[in-house]
């Protein structure tokens, strides 16, 4: 399986933590479908049950949940990518209202990230 | 808002002393990068800053508890707002960017429930070398000039 990108990396890993908890990962999929979030569009237009299914999966499954991913002309690397990022700026806040999602999608995280979601670096 | 950031060594363990103290449970913590460089020289009394500013701190966790704490304090968040820095939550697998044995010559603190475990100076800074950009041959001399290393 090719490495991620620390940042997709550590989505996913804590992600997977934060899935075994129902009170953890409803706040998640609240703040991922806020109104104000970037990725909700696409999120719930295409990546929710795939994010659902890498975060669900144990980390000790990988290579194979990257195999199967690829017969299905994804993979583990690819759908990582997907897994949205947490805002600050409205984390800690009720969710907003929300629309259905538009025709149109954000391009992919990889090319909209903000200067407020940069990726991790060691510093 | 003036511009603080992540600079003087005191920063780190009054970081590290507020969450201990927040925790709920036994946690564990590894500090890597700049922030870890300032938690070795508040260990040694340094009030020294490093010559360039970090804007933010870079912990591994393999506690819920203490990650969940590490996602309130995101970019953006209000803990930013408060500290002018945040908390950027690494995935285990950066700690391999070490060089071997690291857990061997790595110092630890207690802070509460929450243990924190610090790679040596000189294992923290070869990662930073290896990239090699001018903030990290600054922190480099800082390390020595500190005699952290």
């Amino acid at each position: 399986m090719r490495r991620l990108l620390y940042q997709d990396e550590a989505r996913l890993e804590y992600g997977r933590r934060f899935w075994r908890d129902p009170v953890r990962k409803a706040r998640l999929l609240a703040h991922w479908q806020d109104g104000r979030h970037p990725y909700r569009d696409r999120f719930l237009e295409k990546w929710q049950p795939l994010v659902d299914r890498v975060l669900s999966a144990a980390p000790g499954d990988d290579d194979q949940l990257d195999a199967t991913l690829q017969l299905e002309g994804l993979s583990l690397r690819v759908v990582a990518r997907e897994i949205p990022p947490v805002f600050g700026s409205f984390w800690n806040e009720p969710s907003a209202p929300t629309s259905p999602p538009t025709a149109t999608s954000a391009p992919p995280a990889a090319t909209t990230r903000s200067a407020s979601s940069a990726p991790p670096a060691i510093r | 808002m003036p511009r603080r950031e992540l600079s003087r060594p005191q920063q780190v363990t009054e970081w590290l002393q507020k969450w201990g103290a927040i925790l709920k449970a036994p946690a564990m913590m590894t500090l890597i990068g700049s922030a870890a460089l300032l938690w070795h020289a508040a260990q040694k009394g340094i009030t020294a800053g490093l010559p360039e500013n970090s804007m933010d701190a870079d912990p591994v966790t393999d506690s819920d508890e203490l990650a969940w704490l590490c996602y309130d304090a995101i970019i953006g968040s209000e803990f930013e707002q408060t500290h002018g820095w945040h908390i950027n939550l690494m995935p285990e697998s950066v700690l391999k960017e070490l060089p071997d044995g690291w857990r061997e010559r790595a110092s630890s603190g207690s802070y509460g429930h929450l243990s924190v475990t610090v790679p040596h100076p000189a294992d923290l800074l070869a990662p930073k070398l290896r990239r090699n950009e001018p903030r990290d041959r600054q922190h480099a001399a800082w390390a020595r000039e500190q005699n952290l290393i």
